[in-house]
């Protein structure tokens, strides 16, 4: 699958690319949402791992901006975030998955294996 | 039972007129010149109370209170302190006249510090003769602070020699009133109070949020960590950057916003920030604290903010957003500087949310968690706080997105 990945801090997108290039494709890293949106457009991923804290724009709005542009856009969101307000702000804008950090390979391989089961 | 936060704020006021009253006293009997570095008035569990004095060897006395405020003083000299007062009082080597003179000076030194609340409240505190204390840890609290599990106020006020380090004194005035008491004496006389148990609740989702901190840094980084002091300080700001001192740490400074905005300052002793980043990013770097370092270190930090705020808002049924973290690496004062003077745009006293991680096994890891909310927000969330809900600090994701798919 091609994954676009974004998160702000450059060690969390190393340490998702070290899990996820095994089996998958990594078409794009943003660090924040402007460029997630940008990236989103141009390189049409399967799946997009999105952080919600990140500086000029968070997770939720680019997760709402993909999703109003593409209905069948598959986002995680990945964060370490556990607020049931912003879960269901995240739901609302189309996220299809949401991984707590710290996580665990396996959580993450799980969850993007059942999301592109569909 | 009500608490009114401005009689509070002036309890801690007096607890520090009271501490600079027993250091005058400790300077015109000893010669040895001091200052008072912080007084606050704190809540915390007795079992909190009863960690931070744990290691350390104390000596000095306990007087207990009747009257207007009923309850027991404890004045305790640390080691260095109580040397230096027994060498420049009785030079000779003899333990029982050392023994008599800390416990003349610790009396004198209690008086002063009891009196000044016996005058501001217009009423009679009686003190009992001093008992002598010694010994290591808690056996020197006051018996009333270490019986149950409760949550009790603790004032406290360090003072400390300013002529030099072979002078050093630092001792710590705690002063337990009984509930009763205290009830009596912060009671609102006007609408407004802030409910004790709220309080009590508060305190306990901090050290939970805290724990859920360590358990994070542990996951990430393999090393054992634990909470071993959590406790919701009110404090005058100014007096903030003083009480986290000049030592350097590194770490991060984070804002949030929301129904509680306010910052959370994350620092790491240099040796613990050294050994989480070394875990983190496993391999050699050419800087000691470069973008690698601080990219690992403010990733572990907001990773440790969600677990500390997240339980707030969860509890709170609203939202707290926060800011990505800035690394900062100074003397702990010059890091809450800046903090302080945006805290302090609105208020001259706040509630410092103060918890410390430590590490469980032989390796010395240290790090603090320091959240200032601002304080009417915070004051209004209380106030809107259900103690019913207060179970409710954690969610599970996978069955809140079940729920919402099946429009529950």
């Amino acid at each position: 699958m091609d994954v676009l990945i974004t998160d702000d801090s450059g060690f969390m997108r190393d340490l998702l690319r070290e899990i996820l290039e095994e089996d998958h494709t990594i078409v794009g890293e943003a660090e924040n949402g402007v460029e997630a949106v940008e990236l989103y457009q141009e390189e049409e991923p399967d799946i997009v791992f999105m952080d919600i804290v990140m500086p000029i724009k968070d997770g939720i709005e680019a997760t709402d901006e993909i999703t109003d542009m593409d209905p069948n856009a598959k986002v995680v969101m990945c964060t370490s975030v556990e607020q049931a307000e912003q879960m269901k702000d995240s739901i609302k804008a189309g996220a299809e998955g949401y991984i707590t950090k710290p996580f665990q390979k396996e959580s993450v391989l799980e969850e993007l294996n059942s999301i592109a089961a569909g | 039972m009500e608490i009114d936060i401005r009689e509070l704020e002036n309890y801690q006021q007096l607890a520090h007129d009271g501490a600079q009253s027993a250091a005058d006293s400790l300077s015109q009997l000893t010669g040895i010149q001091t200052n008072v570095q912080i007084t606050n008035v704190s809540l915390m569990s007795s079992t909190d109370l009863k960690q931070e004095f744990i290691g350390s060897e104390f000596a000095g006395v306990s007087v207990d209170l009747n009257g207007e405020i009923s309850g027991e003083v404890a004045l305790a000299f640390d080691e260095k302190g109580r040397r230096a007062i027994t060498d420049k009082l009785v030079p000779a080597d003899d333990p029982e006249k050392k023994k008599s003179s800390i416990e003349e000076v610790g009396n004198i030194m209690s008086s002063g510090f009891v009196d000044g609340w016996a005058n501001y409240l217009n009423a009679r505190i009686k003190s009992s003769p001093p008992t002598y204390i010694e010994g290591t840890g808690t056996d020197v609290l006051p018996q009333s602070a270490t019986e149950g599990d409760g949550h009790l106020f603790v004032f406290r006020s360090r003072v400390e020699a300013g002529d030099g380090v072979d002078n050093a004194v630092d001792f710590r005035i705690l002063l337990v009133p009984d509930s009763t008491s205290l009830e009596r004496t912060m009671q609102p006389q006007t609408a407004g109070g802030i409910s004790f148990e709220k309080l009590e609740v508060f305190t306990d989702m901090t050290k939970e949020g805290a724990e859920k901190a360590a358990t994070n840094i542990t996951s990430m980084t393999g090393i054992d960590t634990a909470v071993n002091v959590s406790r919701l300080t009110l404090v005058p700001i100014e007096d903030i950057p003083k009480a986290v001192g000049s030592k350097r740490y590194v770490g991060t400074v984070m804002e949030y916003e929301g129904k509680i905005s306010g910052f959370l300052v994350i620092l790491f002793d240099q040796p613990s920030g050294r050994a989480v980043v070394d875990s983190l990013v496993p391999m050699e770097t050419d800087e000691q604290w470069g973008d690698v370092e601080q990219e690992a270190l403010k990733e572990l930090s907001n990773i440790m903010t969600s677990g500390f705020v997240d339980g707030w808002a969860n509890v709170l049924n609203a939202e707290i957003k926060h800011k990505p973290p800035q690394f900062v690496a100074d003397t702990g004062a010059s890091v809450m500087n800046p903090v302080t003077a945006r805290i302090g745009e609105t208020d001259d006293h706040a509630f410092l949310l103060d918890s410390s991680i430590e590490t469980n096994s032989d390796q010395v890891f240290t790090c603090q968690m320091l959240a200032l909310p601002r304080r009417d927000e915070l004051e209004q969330a209380l106030d809107d706080l259900l103690v019913e809900n207060s179970e409710n600090t954690r969610v599970d994701p996978e069955e809140l997105f079940e729920q919402q798919k099946n429009g529950d």
